[in-house]
């Protein structure tokens, strides 16, 4: 009886912090691990709903088309790649809540379609639409 | 014996080996490798990415579909259809509702293959497409 009380007592007086450094062990390797996955980095492309209708006049969008041959076209006029984003940056200065659509056909490929998506960022659009491409 | 008993008494912990230790370490490597093998499936090839001053982090973009030059779809280092990619893309937000997807695209892969693949996945995105692009700035 004096011996079982003697143990609770010297159980008491100390506080094992063992239990709590596991926990902070493992809290810390699964956050390590969680934080070195969110490495991939990129641009949004924002894919309009198929019932939604596809903005067709240049007059309330913005809309950028990349033909099959990787020619960029822009108010019935062939652009440059470099010129891509001053000639955005002027039509969103009109009206800087204009949508962007960038259409793509057949045969374009996705590093063009990307440049044209980032050079349409940095000009400052908030959202670069790429609706699926018409099938032939 | 008589010395033994005395070192007993005098070290409880001597008597009987503690497990908590060694428990506490495989908990640990345990859990290190759940997440670590359950978490991103990488698509495992080898593309060159375009380039783009605008590059942001991906937002929780852990399931990730990769297209090469050929207009090949990728993911978990196979080679998928496009039609199979729909039941990948399902089992994979199942698994983690939060996740969001990431395309990696090569530069010379058609536009075809990359619409196709995100018209095929797209019901099951709440969030834009993440086109994995390398930071040119």
């Amino acid at each position: 009886m004096r011996k079982s009380n003697r143990e609770a007592a010297a159980d008491e007086a100390e506080i094992d912090l063992t239990p709590m450094l596991d926990v902070v062990f493992i809290m810390l390797i699964f956050f390590i691990v969680v934080a070195s996955f969110l490495k991939e980095a990129g641009i949004e492309m924002n894919r309009p709903d198929s019932n939604q209708n596809p903005p067709e006049s240049d007059a309330t969008s913005i809309v950028v088309t990349i033909t099959g041959d990787d020619q960029i076209w822009m108010e019935n006029r062939r652009i440059d790649i470099r010129a891509i984003r001053a000639n955005i940056a002027r039509l969103l200065a009109e009206d800087p809540e204009q949508s962007f659509t960038v259409k793509t056909e057949s045969g374009a490929t996705a590093g063009t379609l990307l440049e044209v998506g980032d050079a349409a960022r940095e000009a400052g659009v908030k959202q670069v639409n790429w609706p699926a491409e018409d099938k032939k | 014996m008589e010395a033994g008993r005395a070192g007993a008494d005098g070290g409880g912990g001597e008597g009987e080996i503690d497990l908590t230790p060694m428990l506490d370490v495989v908990f640990i490597m345990l859990i290190f490798f759940i997440v670590t093998s359950s978490f991103v499936k990488e698509p495992g090839i080898d593309i060159l990415k375009a380039e783009a001053v605008t590059t942001n982090p991906c937002v929780r973009g852990t399931i990730i579909f990769a297209v090469n030059a050929t207009g090949d779809i990728y993911y978990d280092k196979k080679q998928v259809p496009v039609d199979r990619a729909y039941r990948l893309a399902e089992a994979a937000k199942k698994e983690a509702p939060k996740a969001n997807f990431v395309i990696q695209a090569d530069v010379d892969a058609p536009t075809s293959a990359l619409s196709e693949l995100l018209s095929v996945i797209k019901p099951l995105m709440d969030a834009p497409l993440c086109a994995s692009t390398d930071d040119a700035g």
